[in-house]
Order: C-alpha cells, then structure tokens, then sequence
C-alpha cells in the first residue's frame, strides 16, 4: 500500500506540478519542493518493509511492485539525492527559459527511477527504464548548443542498451514463462551454461552501457559536462548506478552466488572478466581525468572511474566484496553529486564559467563551497574519516585476502590518479589569486549551501560511523547469501584484521588539538595580504599569473600517448564509416525518372527470369 | 579497552619519533658537512633552528594557509602511532598496512592546501613536482606491499613483524627482489637526492616552503623529521625484521646512513628523469617479484 | 661561544637561538657576493657557527648587503627586507653601504643606506676577507647578547622617516605601507 502511494505521489507530483506550476512560478518551486520531500517522508517510513503489490494486469500478465531491504537502500538514495537537487536548482534555475519543462523532467526522471527499484516483474523494470531514460535525455539536451550532440550520443547508446535488455527478457520469458522476478530468483541457477552466457551478455550490454563500464562509457563525459548542473549531480550520482542495481538483479538475484561462481567462459571464469573490466575501469578513466580542463568533465570522468570500483567488489562473489562494492554506490553517490553541486554554485555565481584555466582564488569570495569542495574531494580519494576510505578498505582487502593482488593494485594506483586530478580541481577553482573580474562575487545563496552542506555530513557521519549504512547493506549481502562480516558500529570486526575509524578519528582529533596548541605558542603571526608574495625582489602583478595552467606538463608529455579514450575514438570511426556507408546508399534515390524507370525493368526482368528461366518459386 | 600501558604507548610512540627524527636531521647535516671535508654543525643544530623558528613571527596568508600546515603535521604524528616502533604498536588493531597507505597523504595533501593558499608559482611547482614524484614511487611501491601481503597472507604490519623475529628477514626470503627495489625507491619517499626536485633550494626556492616562516617552518621542518622517521620506520619493519627498540633504532640507523651516503653522491634528477626511472628499474623488478611470490604460494 | 651553556639557554632561549641559527638570505647585490661562496663552503665553513644561507627571505634573519647598493638594487633590497620576518639583523658589507665607498660621487647609488632601511653593524674594506666576516659575526653576537640590534624595532617605531627617504630615492612606491603611517597633517 504505501509503496503504491510513493508511486502515485511521485508520478502524481511531477504531473501536478507541471500543471499548476504553469500559472504561477512561486507555486511550481514550492511544488516542487513539497512533492520531493512528500516522497523523501514516505520512502523513509517504508523502511523494514517486505511486500509485493499487484499493480496492473497488461497483457494477461500480473504487474507487481516489490520493495525489499535492496529496493530501501536504492530508493532512499534516488529520493534524497533528487530532493537535494530540486532544492539547489531554485536559485539555480532562476531566469532560465522552460523551467516547468525541467522540473516535470527532473521529477518525472526521479519517479522512473523509484519505479525501477521498486518494480517486482521484467515489464515493469522495463516501462520504468525507459522513461527514465528518455526523461534524462531530454534534461541533457536542455542547454541546446553543444548539449544536443552529447544528448544524442547519449539517447542512441542508451538506446541499444535497452532493445538488448528487451531482448533478454522476451528471452527470458519464452525461456521460463513467467515475467516476476522473485519468481525467476533462483531458476537461474539451473539453466545451460550457454544460456546464462548468453543472458548474461545481453543483460551486461545493457546494464553497461547505463553504468558507463569501460567499453561503453563515452556518452557520460559530454553528457554529464553539457546537463544542467543540478541534474548532472542526479545523473552521476544515482541514475548510472541504475545500471548497478541491474547488475546486482542479475548476479546474485537470478544467477545466484554459486551459479555465478562456477559460470566459466572455456576455461575462464566469467567473474574474473568482469573483474578485470572493473580494474581496467578504474584506471584509464581516473588518469584521463588528469587531463581535463573543464571543471564537469573532470568530475565526469570521475564518475566513470569510481564505477569501476563498484563492479570488481561486486564480480568478486565474496561478503566483504559484494559488501564493499554497494556501500561504495552511496558513498559515490554523495561525494560526485556534491561535487557537480559545488560547480554548479560556481557556474550560477561567475556566470557560467567552467574553464579551470580561468578561475582561481574563489576560497574566499565561497567559503561554505569550498569546505564541501573539499570534504567532497577527500571523499573521492578516499582519505580516513571519510565514508568512501570505508568502502575501498573492504574492497581492497577482499581482493588481497583472496590473492588478487593484480586487481588491488589497480585499485590502488586509481586512488593516485584521483589525488593529482582532484587538486588540480580544488587549486584551480579555489586557490591561487583570485582574478579582477571576479573580486566583487558574492557567497553562494543559502539554499545552495543547504545541500552541500548536508552531503559533506553524509559524507564525515558515515565515514566515523559506518556502522549505520553498514548493518543495512550486510542485511543484504545475507539476503544474497552471504554472512555477512561482523559489523559494529565503528567499523568492521573479523579475524583477518580490523577496521575500527573511531579510533582513527580520535586520534586524529587529539592530535589536531595538540598541534594547534603547539602552533598556538609559537610566535604570533602577522597577517598579509595574498600578492605579498616572493618574487625575489619584484612586486607581484596582479591577474598576470594563473600558476596552475599545465600543472602536471612533465607527467603529460609522457603519457598523454597512451591515455586517450581510444573506444570513443572507436567508436567515431564506426559512426563515419556508417555515414559513409548510407551516403553511397542514397545515390540510389537520385531523383532522375529515367534511373527509376531502369531499375523498374531491371527488377520486372530479374523476377521473371527466376520464375520461368530458373524456376526459383 | 584501553589500558596504562596502551596510553603510555600512544604518549611515548610520538616522542621517540621526534626525538630520533630531530637526532637524524643533525646526524645529516653533520655528516654531509664531514663528506664535504668540512667540521659540521653540532648534532643538535635542528634543536636551535627550531626554537630560533617559534620565536620568530612568521607570516600568514590566511586561515586555510594554517589549517592546512597543521593538518599536515597532526596526519603524520596520527600516522607514527600506526607504526610499530621496537616493540611497540600504539594502535596496531585499526585496519594494518591499508590504513597506513591512506594516512600518508595527509601530509602533502595538507601542505598542498596550505601552499595554494600562499599563491607563488614556486609553491606551485613545487607541489607539482611533489604529487607527480609520490605518483612515481607509489607504482612500485604498491606492487611491494603487495608481494608483502601477499606472502605473509595478512594486511596488519604487526602481523608482518612478528613473521620475521629470529632473523627471518623478508630480505632473505623469496622477497629478497622486492626489498631491493624498495631500497631503490627509498630516496624518492624520503625526499634524498637524486629524487629531492621538490623541496630544491636554489632551483624553485624551496618549492612548497617558499612562503614559510617562523613557526610555519619550524611545522615542516618537523613534519620532515616524522616523515623521514616514519619512512625508515616501515622499511626496517617490513624488510629489515622489527625487534626490541635498541635493535630497531640501530637497523634505522644503518638505513639512513645508507641514504646519506646516497644523498651526497647524486645530483637531482628532473621530474621526469625521476618517473621514467622509476617506472622503468624498481617497478620492474617489483613486478617480477609479485609474480615470482604468486608462483612461490 | 657560548652555545654549550645550558643556563644562558633557560634564561633567554629566544636570544641564543637567534645567535646561533643565522640564516643568510642569498641575496647577491654588488661585488661583495664573491666572498660569500668561500664563507659558506669547505674553506671556511660558516656553517658549524650556524650560520647557512636560506632560499627565501621568508626563512631568513640575516641580511647580508655586499657591495654596492644602486637605486634598482635598493628597491629589490626593500622589498627582500620587509618580507622578512622579525626578528631580523642586517650588516653592511664592503665601504659602499656605509659612505659610498668607491662610487662616492656617483648619480646611481645610494651613498648611505642607513637612511632607507635600518642597519645593524658594518664591515669596512673594498671587498672585506671571508674571516672578517666571521669577525662581524661573533660582533653580532655581542649586540644581541646585549639587547642592542634592535634596527627591525627602529623601522617598526620610525617607518614614516624611512618611508619618506625611500619615496625620495626612489619615486612613487608600488607597494603599500608596511606599518600604519601616523600622519601629523591628518
């Protein structure tokens, strides 16, 4: 009952909200507003909940919506993420043309979302999908100029993803006749090898090419860059991750963990080639970042990275893997969508400005930004007392443990590429001389401070307390199959090492407070202003140095070569050789009667022929 | 949870490691001045240039410029308590050789902040060099903490040590390559020449310290001290066997010795000189030892 | 050298350590820089009195004018002197910081540098030997034991009469005043 109600709501909502914005614009933002936090409310309260409704009979087939501890952990993210979202874009939104349009998009996006976590059957999951998908391809073009392109490129991969996920559930339904997904729970396990193989491919084309995994990743870089910045921050944040839950459905709903186990590829296990995408995933995408000049590009490339760890703790098939690798979405989903937000602040303040090479010294015009910037970056990288160092340590010492070391050390060098990317990102933006034009800029307005500052406590909470997201996500590693590992509220408890960030953050504290008394007694300091600066000698001019522009110029040179994104390269080429390729097939329609005449009589011939002359039919 | 011996333990890991951190400062500057055929600063120079440090007043360029050299210094002092000194470990059960991984970049992270703050292209550069350098040595390194976890099948360093009371050393057991290839990224991590282009005096004016005075100084001169203690410190416990603090301290003795020696022979490299060779010799040879440690178990 | 007496450490640690933790900025202004390189190498180590030079003069508390001093100079000499922290010493190198020296009647040097920033001791001679140097520096010693090198207290107290001369020699300044000016027509 309440989940139909969360559905009506968020369907209702953004329909509601269209309509009866389109006569006031006050009445639509507070509309908005009111109908993201009305679902927030009602996907909390539905916590705990284990049910399944029918909800529609299509086709002599039985609809049902589904919520379970999977579908909770899912849906409170897509809610608080969107409601964050809505509440940043009232300011940021303001003064743009066919707002109404972009809030019934958002929250129509936001409502297919709901739907495919809480969706019960391979029908539902699919209607859902696709208006998700088609919602976020509209909010990505909304920019016009260079956005059509990236909401194109975006739309058409996005496109064969689901004909192929079609695919595999027509398959799927001839196969087993039933559509119901707890119905086809563990009927996985016991089908051919060849079949699974096959499911899986078509299942992984298309949750894929969603997640942006390595082959398929080269619509998220323009997409996420060209989308408005409060819908960039749902987009990386949770609707890839969509592409995750599918996986997740996949592997351990239908295949099961033993089945998953023991598939094999001839005489490779089909885990360990999803590990390995998983590695390769989070390498070439974190030091592609390095490269980038523009602000969201950066961050984007970042999306891409960090899925990679996702995948290789989810491919792993072990408690401590598949425990890591989720918390991991949620801790993405708070530090990428803070980070698209701290941009976006940047961009409503400096008009719209994303260059890296043309912003500096903004740390104290935004004071409040740059504390989330930060909080998100540390984040990201992962440093102690942040949630995502949590999730990476389970990760790490899973693939460890169980003698990947090759895997763990391309999950380890990610963690470096992230570090020189992401000080590049706060030293350009934040650090540095702050340039003329920008010295009258004003602080980002409250209800943008609002959501970065509630995402960098997300972020520290669950970094000193994981405990919390934790005991959930173990409840469903064990509602897998997994035993969970022994979770408390400081961290993890097993025998093969210990996690405890209480203790880090204690003595992180004590031993701050120790060093600022010491600084406090050294001799007092003298405040001077910021171009008071060595020059040996000379007087710093002002706006003449941006000392960040080629930061990393040695380490480029050598090897810019080997990091470019070739599939995206690969993929151009097939879409050239395609326009080449219909271009010849159009100058069959060239327009002279006499060709049509010709091709006429051609054809008459050759049909008579085949039936008088060769008696083909 | 906690006992009088364990608080004793965290008070007094901090000390030592400052007390031997300061000694090593003098011990090298006495000893590149006896190299140098000249007599040297007394041993306990560093002591008079650090109080000369405090009483000066230094200048600052904001409140991010303070924070961000106090963090620095505060990360490394947490991260000496992770690290087993002698015979001691003042929190050994707290997530083992990952966490320690992780804490380590508080510190430049944190210099790295506070030298944005100071606007001079020096610092720039200076960080540039310092992050593209830590990229450098952190590719072999992870393959030899690797082979290291790998071998003993654990992720705790105290578990790592006490594999290797009785003189069973990973250096003479089939880890012998990538002890040798940690020996040669040593440099790199602490800063000694040929890898020392970060920090360069003459060349970019002391890159990140630049702007530093008084007791912003004094801050990185120590967190110098920890990190050169901190450096030596996981060599000799992961390579060189722990042992009883007298032992402990006279293996990191010899280490550092070793490293002087290093130091006073070889000019700098370039940034890139320095990524090429180490991308090329110590990660080979780690590498090589990885594979030779998954065939060995 | 009183470096090993413990007790003068407890009494006033602030002294002794400047004593005996000089840093000299590397600063190279006229001719005098020449016999700096044999001071601060194995010839005649400077560096076991403490003395080493520093890459900035942030870290620095020795300012070491050697040789001439002409009006472009004396620009770069003010701006390296204020970016200094307190507390700090200078010594004037060589006869030309003191009267002029050799360029006596020159239109482009400054003939007495006291005027434009203050100036704690003097080394005479046309260029002064390494081992006068260390002369200077033991006499430096003296002052600070005594309290009586306080030029950084002179140019906080009186920085309107340097600040005068400096705009007289040198035009309109670019940067702005270090100390709060009392002004007396205000």
């Amino acid at each position: 009952m309440l989940v139909k109600l969360i559905m009506l709501t968020a369907f209702g909502g953004a329909f509601l909200t269209w309509f009866l914005g389109k006569t006031s614009s006050r009445l639509r933002d507070f509309l908005a507003v009111i109908v993201s936090l009305a679902v927030n409310v009602l996907v909390a309260l539905s916590y705990g909940k284990i049910q399944e409704i029918h909800w529609i009979t299509f086709l002599d087939l039985s609809l049902v919506l589904r919520i379970n501890t999977l579908s909770w952990f899912f849906a409170i993210a897509i809610q608080t993420v969107t409601t964050l979202s809505v509440i940043f874009s009232l300011t940021y939104m303001k003064g743009k043309e066919r707002v109404d349009f972009y809030y019934l998009m958002m929250l129509l996006c936001n409502a297919g979302m709901l739907g495919i976590v809480l969706s019960g059957d391979l029908v539902s999951f699919y209607i859902f999908w696709e208006i998700m998908s088609w919602s976020a391809f509209l909010l990505i073009s909304y920019n016009r100029g260079p956005a059509l392109a990236a909401g194109m490129k975006y739309i058409v991969m996005s496109l064969v993803g689901s004909v192929a996920m079609l695919i595999g559930m027509l398959s799927l339904y001839t196969n087993y006749g039933t559509i119901n997904i707890s119905a086809l729970a563990a009927l996985g396990a016991s089908a051919s090898t060849g079949y699974m193989i096959f499911i899986l491919i078509l299942f992984f084309v298309a949750f894929g090419i969603k997640n942006a995994v390595w082959p398929f990743h080269s619509w998220l870089p323009p997409a996420h860059s060209e989308a408005p910045s409060p819908f960039s921050a749902v987009l990386s944040g949770i609707l890839v991750r969509m592409g995750m839950y599918g996986f997740l459905l996949m592997l351990y709903v239908f295949l099961g963990v033993k089945a998953f186990l023991d598939l094999k590829l001839g005489w490779c296990p089909v885990h360990y080639i999803l590990a390995w995408i998983g590695a390769i995933n989070i390498v070439v995408p974190t030091f592609i970042a390095m490269f980038q000049n523009d602000s969201k590009r950066l961050l984007a490339w970042h999306g891409v990275g960090q899925g990679g760890y996702m995948i290789l703790g989810v491919s792993l098939g072990t408690g401590m893997g598949v425990v890591g690798g989720t918390f991991h979405i949620v801790n993405h989903t708070s530090y990428i969508a803070l980070l698209f937000l701290v941009v976006g602040a940047i961009e409503y303040r400096t008009g719209g400005v994303r260059d890296l090479n043309s912003l500096g010294g903004l740390i104290k015009k935004m004071p409040v930004v740059f504390i989330g910037a930060l909080v998100g970056a540390c984040g990201l990288i992962g440093l102690p007392m942040t949630n995502g160092f949590v999730s990476k340590w389970l990760i790490y010492k899973t693939l460890i443990l169980d003698g990947h070391p090759f895997l763990a050390f391309a999950a380890l060098v990610g963690t470096w590429g992230t570090i020189l990317s992401l000080y590049k990102f706060l030293h350009n933006i934040f650090m540095g001389q702050l340039p003329e034009k920008y010295s009258n800029l004003k602080k980002a307005p409250f209800n943008m401070q609002l959501p970065i500052i509630i995402f960098s406590l997300i972020i520290i909470v669950f970094g000193i307390l994981p405990g919390i997201p934790l005991k959930l996500i173990g409840a469903i590693g064990s509602s897998f199959g997994f035993e969970s590992p022994g979770i408390n509220i400081g961290g993890i408890v097993s025998e093969t090492g210990t996690l405890n960030t209480i203790n880090i953050f204690a003595a992180f504290l004590v031993s701050f407070i120790l060093v600022w008394l010491l600084f406090r007694a050294g001799g007092k300091k003298v405040d001077i202003p910021q171009d008071n600066s060595y020059a040996a000698g000379s007087h710093v001019p002002r706006d003449k140095y941006h000392y960040t522009v080629e930061f990393y110029e040695p380490l480029f040179r050598m090897i810019k070569p080997y990091f470019r994104d070739f599939v995206d390269e690969f993929y151009m080429q097939l879409v050239k050789a395609l326009e080449w390729l219909s271009e010849r097939v159009r100058k069959v329609y060239c327009g002279d009667l006499g060709i049509y005449v010709i091709y006429i009589v051609l054809f008459l011939s050759i049909l008579v022929i085949s039936k008088i002359g060769l008696k083909l039919w | 949870m906690v006992t009088a011996f364990g608080i004793l333990e965290i008070i007094a890991s901090p000390l030592v490691a400052l007390v031997v951190g300061i000694f090593f400062l003098g011990l090298f500057r006495k000893m590149m001045a006896r190299i140098h055929w000249r007599y040297g600063p007394p041993l306990y120079q560093p002591v008079i240039d650090l109080v000369r440090l405090f009483h000066q007043r230094g200048f600052s360029h904001g409140t991010l410029f303070d924070l961000g050299i106090v963090v620095s210094l505060a990360g490394t002092v947490i991260l000496v308590l992770f690290v087993p000194i002698g015979g001691m470990c003042a929190l050994e059960s707290s997530g083992g050789l990952l966490v320690i991984l992780y804490l380590m970049l508080f510190a430049p992270l944190g210099i790295a902040l506070s030298g944005g703050e100071g606007a001079n292209p020096n610092i720039s550069i200076g960080i540039s060099r310092k992050l593209i350098l830590a990229l450098s040595y952190e590719v072999p390194f992870i393959f030899i903490i690797l082979s290291l976890m790998s071998y003993y099948r654990t992720i705790s360093i105290v578990e790592i040590v006490n594999a290797q009371s009785n003189f069973h050393w990973a250096l003479f057991s089939p880890l012998v390559l990538s002890g040798l290839a940690y020996f040669m990224i040593l440099p790199a991590m602490l800063g000694l020449r040929p890898f020392d282009m970060a920090g360069a005096p003459q060349e970019i004016s002391s890159g990140t310290a630049v702007e530093y005075g008084g007791k912003y100084l004094a801050f990185s001169k120590i967190e110098h001290a920890l990190a050169l203690f901190i450096g030596i410190a996981l060599f000799v416990n992961l390579f060189l066997g722990g042992g009883n603090i007298l032992t402990f301290l006279l293996k990191m003795l010899v280490v550092f010795v070793a490293g002087v020696f290093v130091h006073a022979v070889f000019p700098r490299f370039r940034i890139e000189q320095a990524t090429k060779y180490l991308w090329f010799w110590p990660t080979m040879i780690s590498f090589v030892s990885l594979i030779l440690i998954q065939i060995v178990r | 050298m009183d470096r090993n007496q413990i007790k003068k450490w407890l009494k006033s640690p602030g002294k002794m350590a400047h004593k005996y933790s000089l840093w000299a900025i590397y600063f190279c202004t006229g001719c005098g820089i020449i016999e700096i390189p044999p001071v601060i190498t194995s010839r005649w180590d400077a560096e076991r009195f403490g003395v080493l030079p520093a890459p900035s003069p942030r870290q620095a508390n020795l300012f070491l004018i050697t040789g001439y001093v002409s009006v472009k100079t004396l620009k770069a000499i003010i701006k390296t002197y204020e970016q200094m922290p307190e507390p700090k010493y200078t010594v004037g190198f060589g006869s030309c910081p003191i009267n002029g020296g050799m360029y006596w009647d020159s239109y482009n040097t400054i003939k007495h540098l006291d005027k434009y920033i203050p100036v704690d001791g003097w080394i005479a001679g046309c260029m002064p030997r390494p081992e006068a140097i260390f002369i200077a520096v033991t006499h430096l010693w003296t002052l600070i034991d005594k309290g009586m090198a306080k030029g950084y207290v002179k140019y906080r107290e009186q920085y309107g009469r340097y600040r005068e001369n400096q705009e007289m020699a040198l035009g309109r300044l670019e940067w702005p005043p270090l100390f709060p000016l009392k002004d007396e027509n205000d």
